[in-house]
């Protein structure tokens, strides 16, 4: 009850002065270029990696990439650099 | 993101991690700040990675921790560059006794060319280049620069006129004017000879034409002395005069010497600070002392490495600091005199021509100023007077 009492006072805030919903929620912002890369912040670690899927947890549910040659550009506690052929990404909430 | 273009220097290695649960190993070295990249999955239990040299231990430790097997692929960047290189140390030590060698061998004489000298000249020269250490093989700037060698040269070698000295690349070459040349026979066109200054002929040999004045005549400049134009009058032959009249010329001249003259004289003393030079910054090698001289001539060689037929932008300087003083010589009246007339001959000597001869003088004026000694002095010389007119042949 409460969590969402701070939910809504959060929603409230983003909309009336207009802060980056990212930063004041927690919620990932994924940057892609074209099919070639994906970037994503505010992640919570690698969930599974293969050549053609990627699994990621976030802080509500996962992310799911999925595509072809795959390669870790970079990775950071809190940032993913994804490279490859991306063909779908996923959020599933658990 | 932070910039990994740094990575390569620092040197990086790529590891396999095998076992389960590698994404689980990656996310532990990710949250202890190790910065992993470049993460390819290498079958279905194994991952290759990149990560930083340095932080090897602690990618150990993490490794513990985790179930999985971590083996190193290979490493690259500065660290291993360096090793490999000491490894291939061979091969470095080899270029660089190559250029060592290219080097010193672009700075030492190789060849010694001597041009447009008689056997006997290219002989001597050779043999006074022995003499000074120029000889193939030896260290360029251990000898002297281009000039000297020229100046010593003229001085040493007594039957040459001019020897012009010029270093190109590793070769000398030696370019030699000798003094007694046979002239070629000059073809002149028709010309009378006429007189360059008044005089009084005392001697006269005609080889071609007809003389037209006689020994102990009076001729004013310009007067026509041989004439080109020979056989009868209603059908004259023009050739070109040929031949030499000495007449007796008359030359004045004043000079002046103060009784007190201050002269600067090197006393010997000298002290040379050497530099390597590069580009327009010198760096004092050696000779740092100042030698504290009052009144110094400052003397600048430079010398710059050459790298085949490059000149390096690399020199080798020399500032040599001379010591001066000043010295007061002192005449009385008759030095004076005496060191007027020697000075009035030299003088005259170098304007004559080789062959004038001065048969004569007297003194006109002496005017001993206040502090000096003026003298006029009157030269009867004997010269040759003649000049070539060339004959225009109108109508």
């Amino acid at each position: 009850m409460a969590s969402k009492w701070g939910q809504n006072i959060k929603k409230l805030l983003v909309r009336t002065i207009d802060l980056p919903q990212d930063v004041m929620m927690d919620l990932p912002r994924i940057t892609m270029i074209g099919q070639l890369h994906i970037y994503i912040e505010n992640h919570r670690g690698l969930l599974a990696f293969t050549d053609t899927e990627v699994r990621l947890m976030l802080k509500k549910g996962q992310l799911l990439i999925r595509g072809n040659e795959f390669v870790i550009r970079t990775i950071l506690p809190e940032e993913i650099m994804l490279q490859g052929k991306i063909d779908q990404v996923f959020f599933i909430k658990e | 993101m932070k910039n990994q273009w740094t990575n390569f220097y620092t040197g990086y290695v790529k590891v396999k991690a095998n076992g389960k649960g590698s994404e689980r190993l990656i996310n532990a070295l990710t949250r202890r700040g190790i910065h992993v990249w470049d993460v390819k999955r290498a079958g279905t239990e194994s991952v290759v990675f990149c990560i930083d040299l340095k932080e090897i231990p602690k990618l150990r430790e993490t490794v513990r921790e985790s179930n999985c097997k971590v083996t190193f692929l290979y490493g690259k960047g500065g660290p291993f560059l360096i090793k490999r290189l000491l490894k291939n140390s061979g091969f470095l030590a080899g270029s660089l006794a190559f250029l060592v060698c290219l080097f010193v061998l672009s700075n030492m004489v190789w060849d010694i060319q001597v041009h447009n000298a008689k056997p006997e000249t290219e002989y001597a020269i050779r043999k006074e280049l022995d003499q000074m250490g120029i000889k193939i093989g030896k260290v360029q700037f251990l000898l002297d620069d281009v000039d000297t060698i020229q100046r010593k040269l003229t001085d040493n070698i007594g039957t040459v006129t001019w020897i012009g000295v010029e270093l190109k690349g590793t070769t000398y070459h030696f370019q030699v004017v000798d003094k007694k040349q046979p002239k070629a026979e000059k073809k002149t066109s028709p010309r009378n000879l006429v007189a360059k200054k008044k005089a009084i002929i005392t001697d006269m040999f005609v080889e071609k034409g007809q003389p037209k004045i006689k020994v102990n005549d009076y001729v004013n400049k310009g007067q026509l002395l041989v004439s080109g134009m020979i056989g009868k009058e209603d059908s004259p032959k023009v050739i070109s005069a040929k031949g030499v009249i000495k007449g007796e010329t008359w030359y004045k001249s004043t000079v002046e010497v103060p009784l007190d003259s201050t002269f600067s004289v090197f006393n010997g003393e000298e002290k040379t600070k050497h530099y390597l030079a590069f580009g327009n910054v010198s760096i004092p090698v050696w000779g740092f002392q100042d030698p504290g001289y009052k009144r110094y001539e400052k003397d600048i060689t430079v010398r710059t490495f050459h790298f085949l037929k490059w000149e390096l932008p690399i020199a080798y300087k020399t500032a040599t600091k001379r010591s001066k003083e000043e010295i007061v010589r002192k005449y009385t009246n008759q030095e004076a005199y005496d060191e007027a007339r020697k000075m009035a001959r030299a003088d005259l000597k170098k304007q004559l021509p080789v062959d004038a001869e001065i048969i004569g003088q007297k003194i006109l004026q002496v005017i001993p100023e206040s502090g000096k000694v003026k003298l006029t002095i009157h030269y009867q010389v004997i010269e040759n007077i003649a000049t070539g007119q060339p004959i225009i042949q109108g109508d």
